[in-house]
């Protein structure tokens, strides 16, 4: 028996057998859609020309959205709607029916409405994205590890960078607020469900039916473009590309659904007497991010159609020669793009802001100007879109306004280090696992931040715009900051997620090899950067002969580190040290309650009366 | 016993769920308002920049700002006929059933606007230049909203006829679905605003 396996509690089991829904689960959710898709793919084929390529787009790109709505359709996300349309809600046994109450593992594959489901089907999820990109980054490092390695040709590379970048960037969108932001956001708010349960189900997943069309891809000559997916040039790109336009349309969907969600709980569900000020910051930041998504990705999407329709419908949004224009891709591209880097980056952060009062035993320092700075970073991240144009000839008088507003985000960054320096001043840290994540988000954090100053900076970027330099740069902050801050985060709610402890000398081994691989492998292309070797290309002259081998033999270590990572979380998972309930003491709400968290989360829902960050105080 | 008391979940106060859903249906609205803005700002854009002439080449077709504005009387007829209903619940049958027509009227005429667009260059299957592309996707978005607006409209026409719903949780309800309503009038408005300006 495994730690997922649910108590039967004293409630009779629902099973409301008549109703469709009993009947319904991820099985008949892929028949469907693979009927939907392979049956729209075969009966449009018939009557085209398929050796035009814009026909062949027309019915890839078809075929993908049937197989999304068929899938969904087959689970049942539509019967809810439907039973609303005609007037036949869902009776109370099939809602209770739909939350899993007693059906042990196989909830996990239907269409669960319970947050704590919804949570874990996440985490898998987004560990299995991380896996597929993180093996593509070994491969593209192979290939860079010597001046005409030839491990790939060309074309496989380009594929792998773009294959890689969008995976990534996807699964770290969902990274925090994925499985933390469902499982444990509404247990910290003291809620017993999220606001709307069958549109948290729907939001994953949607997310989850993009996964096989992003990796179709792979086997329709992959994507060329790199994740910017810039017009003109995804406009030309072969069969591929459909998978990655029809990908990110499908996801923009689960990404409203999710924030709208998430964003309502915190506003309405709040036990009694939390206040603003008594939120955890965790609670704050996850939100402020989900926030933000809701009005950036849309025009992402707005840009996808366009792509969609000139790779279709012979129209012109992208083509100078009918009116287009290149530079409209790039804006809706970035407009969404670089709020997008703050999305992925706040719950990170959030969760280490969470970690460190509990480890250092003292209240957080200056909460209020955590809020400032996550609000600051929020508010202007809508106003630099521009400086990825800066060397693109758009409008140059702008790149001036453009690097201010850049440069200016530093000052609300700037605020986040002091809150977490301010904490950890004089105290003395309990260095378990989540703390370590801590330090290195510090270093590598400010890192990036400095790096992307210089990158902020017009005639700095005139050189090292389009190098390795760029790339080093976003790492720093994606995956030194972003991905430390939620591996840190997994180590901490491991315990309230699975009931287990995180094997914590297996995490301690991991925890080195992929920080130390980390700064091998970008320090090193930081320098090839600066030196100027371009991104994207599948060689380099043998000047950067020694920073790239130096680079690959820093990947591998951290692959090591990920392999042993994975290895800590599915024996932990399974047979790990049984958890208590407040393994680290902390004074959040998720810590009442215990494991296996019961259907409801709270018997009676709990009245806040301070802070949560009440360490050394006397009460 | 029955089934339901039997399967007890918890359920908050109807005013707090309706205040909930509203608010849900809002930052929707906030979603779909920033693909709106997204369309808009791509419009003027192309329009602007008129790259190569290729905005509206010479001899390309137009439509005429009339009719954008008739696509959008139905949505506006729809928004207001649905807030009439909610302040008059006694003659609530007869509105609701004025928004769904009104709603499957303008869905109609939006996909026979469509289906008839003048163009596309006849021997190479092209838009004519970027204002056609533009006209494309904001009809395309406008028809979006037709449907599910179509399809919140008949839940709601079949729903006063069969479900007994408590009347507070009722009376939320309707102002979250005039929330959508309204909002694809606005949006239906701020569209035909900027078709107004083809050159
Ligand atoms: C103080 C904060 C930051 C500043 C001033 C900054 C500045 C910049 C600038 C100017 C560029 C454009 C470089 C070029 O293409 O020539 C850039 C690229 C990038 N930054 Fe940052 N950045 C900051 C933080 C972050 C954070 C926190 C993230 C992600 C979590 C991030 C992710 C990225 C990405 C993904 C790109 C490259 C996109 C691409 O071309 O593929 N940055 N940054
Ligand atoms: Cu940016």
């Amino acid at each position: 028996m495994t730690t997922l396996d649910h108590p039967t509690s004293t409630r009779p089991i629902p099973n409301p057998e008549k109703s469709l829904i009993t009947k319904l689960h991820m099985g008949t959710g892929m028949v469907v859609g693979a009927i939907f898709a392979f049956g729209t793919y075969f009966w449009l084929r018939s009557g085209q020309d398929m050796t035009v390529a814009h026909n062949v787009n027309k019915v890839l790109l078809i075929s993908m959205f049937m197989w999304s709505l068929g899938f969904l359709i087959g689970i049942g996300a539509f019967i809810g709607p439907f039973r609303w349309l005609i007037g036949k809600d869902l009776t109370a046994e099939e809602q209770l029916y739909l939350a899993g109450d007693g059906q042990g593992v196989s909830r996990y594959f239907r269409y669960c409405t319970d947050h704590k489901v919804v949570g874990i089907q996440y985490l898998v999820g987004v560990m299995a994205m991380l896996g597929v990109g993180g093996t593509l980054a070994m491969m593209i490092r192979t290939n860079l590890i010597s001046p005409g390695s030839k491990f790939v040709t060309p074309v496989i590379y380009n594929s792998l960078v773009g294959l890689h970048g969008i995976t990534m960037i996807v699964a770290m969108i969902v990274v925090a607020t994925g499985p933390f932001g469902n499982f444990i956001l509404p247990i910290m708010i003291g809620a017993r469900d999220m606001a709307f349960p069958r549109l948290n189900a729907l939001s994953w997943w949607v997310l989850f039916t993009a996964i096989p069309v992003l990796c179709s891809a792979w086997f329709l000559g992959g994507i060329p473009t790199g994740w910017t997916a810039y017009a003109p040039l995804s406009v030309q790109a072969g069969p591929g590309m459909n998978a990655f336009v029809a990908t990110i349309i499908i996801f923009a969907v689960s990404t409203a659904v999710a924030g709208a969600n998430i964003t309502a709980t915190v506003v309405t569900m709040r036990a009694k007497g939390m206040k603003w000020n008594r939120v955890p910051i965790f609670v704050i930041g996850a939100t402020i991010s989900v926030a933000l998504a809701i009005p950036a990705f849309p025009t992402f999407m707005v840009s996808m159609i366009m792509t969609a329709l000139d790779r279709t419908a012979n129209t012109t949004y992208f083509d100078a020669q009918f009116g287009g224009s290149g530079w409209l891709y790039a804006h809706l591209f970035w407009i969404m793009g670089h709020p997008e880097v703050y999305v992925i980056l706040l719950p990170g952060v959030a969760a280490l802001m969470e970690i460190v009062p509990v480890f250092v035993r003292k209240p957080l320092f200056s909460y209020n100007a955590a809020i400032m700075g996550f609000a600051g970073i929020a508010g202007l991240s809508v106003l630099v879109w521009a400086h990825h144009m800066y060397m693109s000839g758009w409008l140059p008088m702008l790149n001036g306004p453009f690097m201010i507003t850049t440069e200016m985000i530093s000052i609300p960054t700037g605020l986040i280090f002091l809150v977490i320096l301010g904490t950890l001043w004089r105290g003395k840290p309990w260095m378990k696992l989540p703390m370590l994540g801590v330090y290195a988000f510090l270093w590598n954090m400010l890192i990036g931040g400095v790096t992307g100053v210089y990158l902020s900076d017009v005639p700095a970027d005139n050189y090292l715009h389009g190098s390795m330099y760029v790339t080093a740069h976003f790492h720093y902050t994606l995956m030194g900051a972003a991905l430390t801050g939620a591996l840190a985060g997994l180590a901490y709610w491991f315990p309230k997620m699975t009931g287990r402890m995180l094997h914590e000398r297996a995490g301690y081994i991991s925890f080195w090899f992929v920080q130390i691989g980390f700064q091998v492998l970008f320090l090193g292309m930081f320098i090839a950067g600066a030196e100027g070797q371009p991104r994207r290309v599948a060689d380099f002259s043998a000047m950067y002969k020694y920073s790239n081998m130096i680079s690959t033999m820093g990947a591998y270590t951290i692959g090591i580190g990920m392999i042993v990572m994975l290895w800590a979380v599915i024996h932990s998972w399974r047979k790990g040290a049984i958890a208590p309930i407040n393994p680290w003491g902390a004074k959040t709400l998720e810590w009442t309650v215990p494991f296996p968290v019961p259907l409801e989360n709270f018997d009676e829902l709990p009245v806040i009366t301070s802070d949560p960050y009440g360490y050394g105080r006397s009460k | 016993m029955s089934a339901d008391t039997q399967f007890h979940i918890h359920h908050d106060a109807p005013e707090v769920v309706g205040r909930r859903e509203r608010l849900g249906v809002r930052l929707l609205i906030v979603a779909d308002g920033a693909f709106v803005f997204g369309m808009i700002f791509s419009y003027f854009y192309l329009r602007n920049l008129n790259a190569n002439g290729g905005w509206l080449p010479k001899g390309a077709h137009y439509l005429s700002a009339g009719t954008g504005w008739l696509v959008v009387a139905p949505l506006i007829i729809a928004a207001l006929s649905h807030r009439m209903a909610e302040k008059n619940r006694d003659n609530f049958n007869v509105l609701s059933v004025v928004t769904l027509v009104s709603l499957l009227a303008g869905t109609y005429y939006q996909w026979h606007q469509l289906a008839n667009m003048p163009f596309i260059v006849h021997d190479t299957g092209i838009f004519e230049g970027s204002y056609a592309s533009m006209w494309l996707l904001i009809a395309g978005a406008n028809m979006f909203h037709f449907l599910l607006g179509s399809f919140i409209a008949l839940g709601l026409v079949v729903r006063a006829r069969r479900v007994q719903i408590d009347p507070i949780l009722q009376t939320w309800r309707l102002r979250t679905a005039g929330s959508w309503f309204t909002w694809i009038a606005i949006s239906g408005i701020a569209c035909a605003l900027t078709t107004t300006f083809v050159r």
